[in-house]
């Protein structure tokens, strides 16, 4: 019976996956974060959805936003410096706020809480894309009306970020969307020891880290796992000069 | 057994519960207790995140990470079982249980191990996840340890739905998925620290976790000042090895 969840989990983003692709095929069109955005207003019921992307500056850039009132509600976070996807960003956990307007987040972000009521929503529930320390960016939702999300539409908000997070790390390493299809390993742990193990071979941060071991993974056209488990046992290690940039 | 150190065991986890609580730190306490005090050799932790997908949260050794981590990819093994079945799994020669577990038994008796018990974190009717105590000898863990094994993770699953009582599904999600990215920072910060320090990874673990008691920080803060920067990986063998347990 458990193990029925345990499959339903896993074809959660497959369902995710499909939604977006049959609408880029409708459109005739690439599958994007775009019309990823599109489709998660559609199928969570949501007012509107907006992917924020973390710049190495420090600042986050709206790289899509569904409508005007998401526009708002990133700007704003940017401007205050405050806000549940600057929380979602740093801890790297998702920050769910049901009201916006209730005590408690007026109190837990004391510019931003009062402002985002203002210019008229209720819930906003904002998701990181990350990998570990390699923050990529935050997937936002937001409703006008206040309210939870339903644990079923939770769990699939949380498939469309697992999506968005495969569609802006493969951009990262200049692969084509949906190269990442058959999955990233992201629950290896040898593919996150290597990531920091590259890092301090080559004096880069995390995030170069992992895209010269995606990188590489495609060139060789072999498994990242294979070749994290190269670097984890020492039969591999990346040179800081003469290699591939 | 030493049965002070059982009693402090039991008052460090229910310490853990009260204060500013971390999944990952208060089950890391759980699978090194395990080894310390039931004579066995290795201990892992599994728990089942909101889409009832088994996460390997923590382990005593790598090996042991990696051998979870094989029971969950390959669907089989006796911490699945006792996911699955909500009772307690137990082999007492793994050498024998080819027919039960195909490629987790090769697996394991590779990795040198012998026996093997698997308890599920239950409370009633709720699974929440399992615990996996490894043994190098044959034979079965003696009735005693098996006892404090369960009262040990009933402790533990009764503090973390306890968590789930108190706060709704929204912030179960929120912690869970924030546990999970830590586990990730914390597995980055040990492969840049082990290749700094030129050290393996348990070793890097080890230093990570005795400059985090050292300063009574969380481990993935210090995972991610490292990744940052802004605690050098020097710093962190210059923390004694031995700290006071409270």
């Amino acid at each position: 019976m458990v193990v029925m969840v345990r499959r339903s989990g896993n074809n959660r983003l497959a369902q995710v996956r499909m939604w977006v692709a049959v609408l880029a095929a409708n459109r005739g069109v690439p599958v994007s974060v775009r019309l990823l955005c599109e489709t998660a207003v559609v199928r969570l019921g949501v007012t509107g959805a907006v992917v924020t992307v973390d710049m190495s500056t420090g600042w986050s850039e709206t790289r899509c936003a569904t409508d005007m009132l998401g526009e708002r509600l990133a700007e704003l976070q940017v401007t205050v410096g405050e806000g549940p996807c600057v929380d979602a960003a740093r801890d790297g956990g998702p920050v769910l706020v049901a009201d916006l307007d209730a005590p408690a987040s007026q109190r837990r972000w004391p510019l931003f809480a009062p402002l985002a009521v203002e210019s008229g929503v209720g819930a906003l529930f904002a998701l990181p894309l990350c990998v570990g320390a390699i923050r990529v960016g935050v997937l936002a939702l937001h409703r006008v009306q206040a309210g939870g999300l339903e644990p079923a539409t939770l769990a699939d908000s949380l498939a469309f970020a697992a999506m968005g997070l495969g569609l802006l790390l493969d951009e990262q390493a200049g692969l084509r969307a949906g190269d990442f299809a058959e999955g990233l390993p992201l629950h290896d742990p040898r593919l996150h020891q290597a990531t920091g193990m590259i890092s301090a071979q080559l004096d880069v941060a995390m995030a170069d880290a992992f895209v010269r071991l995606r990188a590489r993974a495609f060139a060789e056209q072999r498994t990242l796992s294979e070749l994290a488990a190269d670097v984890v046992a020492g039969r591999l290690r990346f040179e800081p000069t003469g290699e591939m940039s | 057994m030493d049965e002070e150190r059982l009693v402090d065991t039991f008052v460090e986890l229910a310490d853990t519960l009260i204060d500013d609580f971390d999944v990952i730190d208060f089950l890391h306490l759980l699978v090194d207790r395990c080894v310390e005090l039931l004579d066995v050799d290795a201990a892992g932790l599994l728990l089942a995140d909101q889409h009832g997908q088994l996460q390997v949260i923590a382990s005593s050794n790598e090996q042991v990470r990696l051998l979870e981590l094989f029971q969950v990819q390959n669907d089989q093994g006796p911490c699945l079982e006792a996911f699955v079945t909500g009772v307690s799994v137990s082999h007492v020669d793994l050498t024998t249980a080819g027919a039960r577990w195909p490629y987790f038994a090769s697996t394991a008796v590779e990795a040198g191990f012998r026996a093997v018990d698997a308890l599920p974190m239950r409370l009633r009717s709720e699974v929440i996840g399992a615990l996996n105590l490894f043994r190098v000898q044959v034979g079965a863990l003696d009735r005693a340890a098996l006892r404090t094994a369960q009262a040990l993770v009933d402790v533990a699953t009764i503090g973390l739905l306890q968590e789930r009582l108190i706060h709704r599904q929204e912030i179960l999600t929120q912690q869970l998925q924030a546990a999970l990215n830590s586990r990730v920072v914390i597995e980055q910060a040990k492969g840049l620290i082990a290749e700094r320090l030129g050290i393996d990874l348990d070793g890097a673990f080890a230093a990570l976790r005795g400059y985090a008691r050292g300063h009574n920080l969380k481990l993935s803060d210090v995972a991610r000042t490292v990744i940052a920067g802004q605690t050098s990986t020097r710093d962190l063998l210059a923390t004694p090895a031995t700290l006071p347990d409270r």
